[in-house]
């Protein structure tokens, strides 16, 4: 008893005193403060009532009412969304485009800064390199555009194409659906592949060149120390590339499609992404477009939360 | 060569390098090839063009498809608006996280702590996508240009690079100008912010590529097209074939116009949205990546 009350004693005191603290430090610090003020309104305003926001998702809501007075309906749209017949459309897309994202997306990157750093010259490794990221700061309005003109009907590869013979018309590689998931993938290669090389290449250059060397002594080849030496330098960067990757296994491009994507091919980009905003915004059904990408955010953390405990078990690589 | 010195030469390594070197030169055209070819085309006469066939150089030379672009004059407003939304976007956005970042970095204050938490949840959480956009609506930024600036001030990332080079300098300087009678912002403007010019000037490359590149807010709430932004006009020449042809009529009725072609002109229009960050990439392309490296140090 005595214990218990000395603790609560001290706690009410620890309290008092952090509040006077709080209170004199608003007067000998009053110009901090009075800086603060303004940022912590505009962090309220525009960071966290959108989060309150959300809850739009769980009530009937119409623009102009406050959330609190729309009818609460629970998970309906949530069933709503799940019971739709196009949600299968949806998830094939996004799990197929995410999907190629994830192994060809995830690895081309890591073989690349595996290659590079095989070149000898250190000046061509840094042109290389420099010239590798530049594609990852046009817009993807101007990559789209660069998308048109080489696979439109008269476009570049079309042009090859018939001139090579290997076909005899031009392929209508921008209208065709069959054609898409391919072509996002490798425009989303060519247009991230040397930025996500970046951190690689960091990882690798911290590598102890001492290992190297006792490697050499040890008979190793140049491929032995890749496998031996640089892979497993780099592995605890790619795990946790993976796992913060699987995050994302719902979010399979929004701007490329809303950009390269006609009516045409739309059954093989329509992606939950893009659902959501066009019902959402678009449309204007705010509370199923909320609870589309309430749902999706949700689903992702778990899956980060998943593969985070398999790594943990596996491999004792973890982000939290 | 780095590890030349006691790598043992076999001809399967030599026979690798070779492989390595063609497949890495074929990396880079593929890289830069898009690139040229668009400007070939952009530097050709339209119907020209329209056959096809240009590949690295223009056949028929001419500065018509540039004349038009800079001379069409709500391409022009799109330039200026995509130029004043990068001018502002820096000044705000630098001026705005050196603040924070000197906040939250400022050992002897109180809230200090609060501060950097209430940003850090932003990091992970937010409201997404339609509630903002009804938020913006709702504080009428629907049409104005204020909608590109204000609701990206601040930021967590930007917040965890600054601080983390604040807390670099050395204490002593603010507490010494301090105890002069220095106030806050005297300090902010006198000594963190010329001491910290090569992290400034890193976010501030960031922010700027982020604004100029920036289409989909503008697609959102730039209903009226008063203040829309190069991007988005490139956009609707992109998927919208009549918007092009609408814009074009009018010129082409004028003689030396007359052989414009909708493929040119949206050439010769991305150059012009591309060239600038061309332009300053191989000058900053140092700070982009020094961004990167302390991103990911701090997790």
């Amino acid at each position: 008893m005595k214990v218990q009350g000395t603790a609560v004693d001290k706690n009410l005191t620890k309290k008092a005193n952090g509040f006077s603290k709080f209170l004199k430090s608003l007067k000998t610090q009053k110009q901090l403060w009075l800086l603060s003020i303004p940022i912590i309104i505009w962090v309220v305003i525009f960071a966290y009532y959108p989060m309150y926001g959300i809850l739009m998702a769980f009530v009937d809501y119409i623009p102009g009412k406050e959330i609190f007075q729309c009818d609460f309906v629970g998970l309906k749209y949530f069933k709503q969304f799940i019971t739709n017949p196009s949600i299968w459309t949806l998830l094939r897309n996004t799990f197929a485009m995410s999907g190629l994202s994830l192994t060809f997306g995830f690895f081309t990157p890591i073989i690349f800064a595996l290659m590079l750093n095989e070149i000898g010259r250190a000046k061509a490794r840094k042109f290389i390199q420099t010239v590798s990221y530049l594609p990852h700061f046009i817009s993807w309005i101007v990559a789209g555009s660069m998308v048109y003109l080489m696979l439109s009907s008269d476009g570049i590869l079309n042009n090859l194409l018939i001139s090579f013979g290997v076909s005899d018309t031009s392929v209508p590689f921008l209208t065709k659906g069959e054609y898409y998931w391919t072509i996002y993938t490798i425009v989303n290669i060519w247009k991230s592949m040397g930025w996500s090389s970046i951190i690689y290449l960091s990882a690798m250059s911290g590598v102890d060149e001492e290992l190297y060397q006792a490697g050499a002594i040890d008979g190793l080849g140049r491929l032995g120390m890749v496998r031996h030496i640089t892979l497993p330098s780099i592995a605890p960067t790619i795990v946790l590339l993976w796992i913060l990757g699987i995050g994302n296994i719902l979010s399979a491009g929004f701007d490329y499609h809303l950009i390269i994507g006609n009516d045409a091919t739309r059954p093989y980009w329509d992606v939950i992404d893009t659902y959501s905003y066009r019902y959402g915004v678009q449309q204007g059904f705010y509370s199923m477009g909320t609870a589309v990408s309430l749902m999706k955010s949700v689903i992702g953390f778990l899956f980060v939360c998943i593969t985070n405990y398999i790594s943990k078990k596996l491999t004792d690589t973890s982000i939290f | 060569m780095r590890r030349v010195s006691y790598i043992k030469r076999t001809t399967s390594g030599t026979v690798f390098d070779i492989f390595n070197v063609a497949f890495m030169i074929v990396l880079t055209v593929t890289m830069i090839y898009p690139f040229i070819n668009i400007f070939a085309i952009s530097l050709n006469e339209g119907t020209d063009a329209v056959r096809g066939g240009i590949y690295l150089w223009p056949r028929k030379f001419t500065l018509s498809n540039y004349e038009y672009v800079f001379s069409n004059s709500s391409l022009l407003r799109g330039a200026m608006v995509s130029v004043l939304r990068v001018v502002v976007g820096i000044a705000t956005g630098v001026l705005g996280n050196a603040l924070l970042g000197y906040i939250v970095s400022c050992r002897t204050f109180y809230g200090r702590k609060f501060m950097r938490v209430l940003f850090l949840i932003t990091m992970y959480f937010s409201g997404g996508l339609i509630p903002t956009y009804l938020l913006m609506v709702r504080l009428g930024f629907m049409n104005t240009f204020q909608v590109y600036w204000i609701p990206s001030i601040f930021s967590a990332f930007y917040m965890l690079l600054t601080s983390s080079y604040i807390q670099n300098l050395p204490e002593s300087l603010f507490e010494a100008a301090r105890i002069d009678g220095c106030s806050e912002l005297k300090i902010l403007f006198k000594i963190v912010l010329p001491l910290c010019i090569p992290m400034l000037a890193c976010i501030a490359v960031y922010i700027g590529v982020d604004q100029w590149n920036s289409w989909f807010d503008v697609s959102l709430y730039s209903k009226d097209g008063k203040w829309d932004n190069l991007q988005i006009i490139l956009y609707r020449l992109l998927n919208q074939a009549t918007a092009l042809q609408k814009m074009m009529e009018k010129q082409r009725a004028a003689a030396a116009m007359k052989t414009l072609q909708p493929l040119t002109v949206r050439a010769a229009t991305t150059i012009v949205v591309t060239l600038p960050i061309i332009f300053i990439y191989p000058f900053f392309q140092k700070y982009f990546v020094s961004g990167i490296t302390i991103g990911s140090v701090k997790g």
